[in-house]
């Protein structure tokens, strides 16, 4: 596709917030639409990382040199950014030149050329990859506090900063400080099983502001997730068995319920509690119907019952001011119930 | 010849082996004890797993026999079941305790149970509790008052004469007066039958009550009269009170000697009956799954779940409980259901539909209609006529409406979608507790009036993608009044909308229209 050699020549500038707005708008949108050059582009953002991970070495005179007739004088742009200096072993700036000889070679040739597929090695991918200190975890925090040295110098699209403070606590030590609040959209990709992503389920399960349409949504998406994940994590119907007990929103609650009645494998005992807890004094009767509905599966199933959960069950079907199908799906629930 | 043997030999201790593996062992154990208890003391039996047997005589002893039977996979596990389990007899002459003792948390790999035979005075009071599995539970001869409560098994009660109360869940309660009643009975269960046999000329008041099942009687039961799935009615010239409650099962009182065959359902219409609420659960039980129904579809039950493919004339559908799904409706439809989810689909006429608890879809309602449900969520995929939307607690969803709309719910969110192909549409919605989203095409025309109350201003938010609309804050009580009002695109229908503790958002983008298919 024509449209995406050109926009693919757009790329290492808008890796260096170096095109005008309007080609960077227009690159952006075709990034997003685009497939191939989304892989395009993680593969230089991936590579540009890297990178940047990479300690300062004093580049040889003539290692300089013959690099820079090797390449032409276009590449070198004035908004390359100089490595940081560190004292490291020589094998480690050795192994480092050759990634940036490298590195260097992979970005003038994308500027020269309008297709040319990514030659990295693996050979010189290995190599940076045990020269370089492991990526710190990024933090979803509600605040926090970073030294200057930890962040990127590049600014990555235009966040909105707002609320901007400087600060200066002791001015002898020559630090200041500039404190702000950030909006930036995140994605976080993942598989449903890996803990990180559970956790930031969980959380936007149960400690989302009070916007129930997105948490109506988180719910649904859990359910369609995990309902065809073999063994969820505890945590996921955890949450929603908090959601269950807490929330003030009727709609909500009725979803938290039939989810955690799709996600019986991994039901714990906090969670059949929350369900009882449901049966026995929810005032919506929906509610009551599908925490009953899920202990009947459980009851079907065998799974762990306890005599509190027993005797809910008989007493809500002999309850005569309950809802008659609350009462009929107990009914049923304890007569598939075996003693033991 | 010598192989042949060899094989065989190899074979049967294989075999035995086999049978070694498989085996489980099992220990029994016999107590016997006597006691002396006053005449009219009490005996208190508590046996989580066996059978006991209760039979009253003459003199002053409890005769104590326990049949002890612990079954496990090893000796290992045997020996620790022993241990585990204990008889247990305490009290004194008033009250006599006798009790198998197990501990709270015991190996599963185990199993106990205990046979206990009990001879006691006829006048002593019996009460048995905490029976989780029985084979049988009996009491025979006994002048006192019994208490009988278990989870499963099968409870006779003979020749008991003093006040009686049984409760249980599974099995079968088998109830043989062998002499007129005279003191209160009440009898209830979940998922058991209640057969009572009494003599002919016995006189007490019945009061009988089940949902799924029927109410049988031999006697000539008068003045009867239900309140609800409850029937009242008096045998001979009334008198004590015998109660019979089965929530799945049937209850039925029978004439010594005559069988259950006999027995005439008390249940079947009675023109002269005024209607009122709840008679829907005077109607038997039934289960019904057909493809479809040429004509109208007329289905009264007490417990039902109703499948039908397609009804080519009108459907009414009234049930207790159950689930109700249609799939096509020619005509009108009409189903109630005191609860229950309701599953509806391509509905042509009118729709009525209610649930007392429970969700409720609606594929298409195309002349609209009324849809209510106590407490669910209510789903609409395309209303094409006029239609108000009820929901006691749940979200309210549709997709597409083209006429006139009314969705109201008291706790969850209410979700609109107006048809792309109208340029303007009356609507309301309302909600008590959540958010209304009302997504419309960039050139839908109203005239708006939303209102949000809220008591957190800064978390609850007005979304308008329309220019030409004033918003206003106020403050009322402890809470603040946002109220966004104008004209979109030159004015239109009125579309009115309420939030309380929630969002507004009326969003425009751009639509793609449903397309229904036509009948065939």
């Amino acid at each position: 596709m024509p449209d995406c050699d050109s926009m693919r020549e757009n790329m290492p500038l808008l890796l260096t917030e170096s095109l005008d707005p309007a080609l960077r708008e227009l690159t952006h949108q075709h990034i997003e639409t685009c497939s191939m050059c989304v892989a395009e582009w993680s593969a230089y953002k991936e590579t540009w990382q890297i990178l940047d991970t990479l300690p300062e070495l004093d580049v040889p005179a003539r290692v300089k040199q013959r690099f820079l007739a090797e390449v032409s004088p276009a590449v070198v742009t004035p908004n390359v950014i100089p490595f940081r200096r560190r004292l490291a072993p020589r094998w480690l700036a050795q192994a480092a030149a050759v990634v940036i000889i490298a590195g260097g070679a992979f970005y003038g040739g994308h500027r020269l050329t309008p297709r040319v597929e990514l030659t990295p090695t693996p050979a010189q991918i290995t190599a940076i990859q045990q020269a370089a200190p492991a990526a710190p975890f990024y933090s979803i925090a509600e605040s926090r506090v970073l030294p200057a040295a930890s962040i990127s110098p590049q600014i990555e699209g235009r966040p909105d900063i707002q609320n901007v403070q400087f600060t200066d606590a002791s001015p002898s030590n020559n630090q200041i400080g500039v404190s702000f609040d950030i909006t930036s959209h995140v994605t976080v990709t993942g598989r449903p099983t890996d803990k990180s992503m559970v956790r930031l389920l969980r959380y936007v399960l149960e400690n989302e502001d009070k916007q129930s349409p997105s948490r109506s949504r988180a719910i649904d998406w859990v359910r369609s997730t995990y309902a065809h994940v073999g063994n969820p994590d505890p945590e996921i119907t955890e949450a929603l068995a908090n959601v269950l007990r807490n929330d003030d929103n009727q709609g909500v609650r009725i979803k938290a319920a039939d989810t955690l009645q799709s996600l019986q494998s991994t039901m714990t005992d906090g969670t059949r509690d929350a369900l009882v807890e449901a049966l026995k004094n929810d005032p919506n009767p929906a509610v009551r119907i599908k925490a009953v509905e899920a202990l009947a599966k459980l009851a079907r199933s065998g799974g762990n019952l306890d005599p509190d959960m027993v005797d809910t069950l008989r007493r809500k079907a002999s309850q005569g001011d309950e809802n008659v199908y609350v009462r009929v799906k107990a009914a049923e629930a304890l007569s598939s119930i075996q003693p033991r | 010849m010598k192989t042949t043997v060899r094989t065989f030999i190899a074979v049967a201790v294989l075999a035995s082996s086999t049978q070694l593996f498989g085996a489980s062992f099992a220990v029994s154990s016999r107590v016997v004890r006597e006691f002396p208890v006053d005449p009219a003391g009490s005996v208190w039996i508590d046996n989580p797993f066996g059978s006991i047997d209760v039979i009253g005589g003459d003199g002053t002893v409890i005769s104590v026999t326990a049949d002890r039977t612990l079954t496990a996979p090893d000796t290992m596990t045997l020996k620790e079941a022993s241990d585990a389990v204990a008889l247990s007899f305490e009290g004194d002459t008033k009250v006599r305790l006798i009790r198998t003792l197990l501990p709270p948390m015991r190996n599963v790999r185990w199993a106990v149970a205990v046979n206990y035979v009990v001879r006691v005075p006829r006048g002593v009071n019996v009460k048995i509790g905490g029976s989780k599995s029985a084979e049988h539970i009996r009491v025979a001869n006994v002048n006192g008052s019994v208490t009988i409560n278990g989870f499963s098994g099968v409870v006779m009660l003979e020749g008991v004469v003093g006040a009686s109360v049984v409760n249980m869940v599974n099995g079968r309660i088998i109830y043989d007066y062998t002499q007129k009643p005279v003191a209160r009975a009440q009898v209830q269960a979940v998922n058991a039958d209640i057969d009572m046999w009494l003599p002919a000329n016995s006189n007490f008041e019945w009061v009988a009550n089940t949902i799924n099942g029927d109410m049988l009687s031999t006697f000539n039961v008068k003045a009867g009269r239900f309140n609800g799935s409850v029937f009242h009615g008096a045998v001979g010239s009334g008198g004590t009170t015998i109660s019979t409650e089965s929530m799945m099962g049937h209850v039925a009182i029978l004439v010594k000697g005559s069988n259950l065959n006999d027995a005439q359902s008390i249940r079947n219409n009675d023109p002269a009956h005024p209607a009122g609420p709840g008679d829907v659960l005077r109607q038997p039980a039934k289960k019904i799954q057909m493809p479809f129904v040429t004509g109208d579809f007329v289905f009264a039950a007490s417990v039902a779940d109703v499948v039908v493919g397609e009804v080519r004339g009108n459907a009414r559908v009234e049930t207790g409980a159950g689930e109700v799904e249609l799939g096509a409706v020619f005509g009108q439809c009409n189903v109630t259901s005191l609860g229950g989810p309701l599953n509806l689909g391509d509905i042509m006429g009118s729709l009525f539909a209610h649930t007392g608890a429970g969700d409720i879809i609606v594929r298409a309602a195309r002349m609209g209609g009324q849809v209510t449900t106590d407490g669910g969520l209510i789903r609409v995929i395309y209303a094409g006529g006029p239609m108000t939307l009820r929901s006691g607690g749940g979200d309210i969803i549709v997709r597409q409406f083209s006429a006139f709309m009314d969705a109201e719910t008291s706790s969850g969110d209410v979700t609109l979608t107006a048809d792309p192909g109208q340029k303007t549409i009356k609507a309301t919605a309302r909600t008590l507790q959540g958010n209304i989203v009302l997504n419309v095409s960039p050139r839908f025309a109203a005239d708006i009036d939303a209102t949000i109350l809220t008591s957190d201003p800064d978390v609850n938010e007005m979304h308008i993608d329309f220019n030409g609309i004033s918003v206003r804050r106020e403050q009322v009580g402890n809470k603040t009044r946002i109220r966004a009002t104008g004209k979109i695109n030159g004015g239109g229908e009125h579309v009115e909308l309420y939030a309380e503790d929630g969002d507004i958002h009326i969003t425009a983008q751009n639509i793609t229209p449903l397309r229904l298919a036509n009948p065939k």
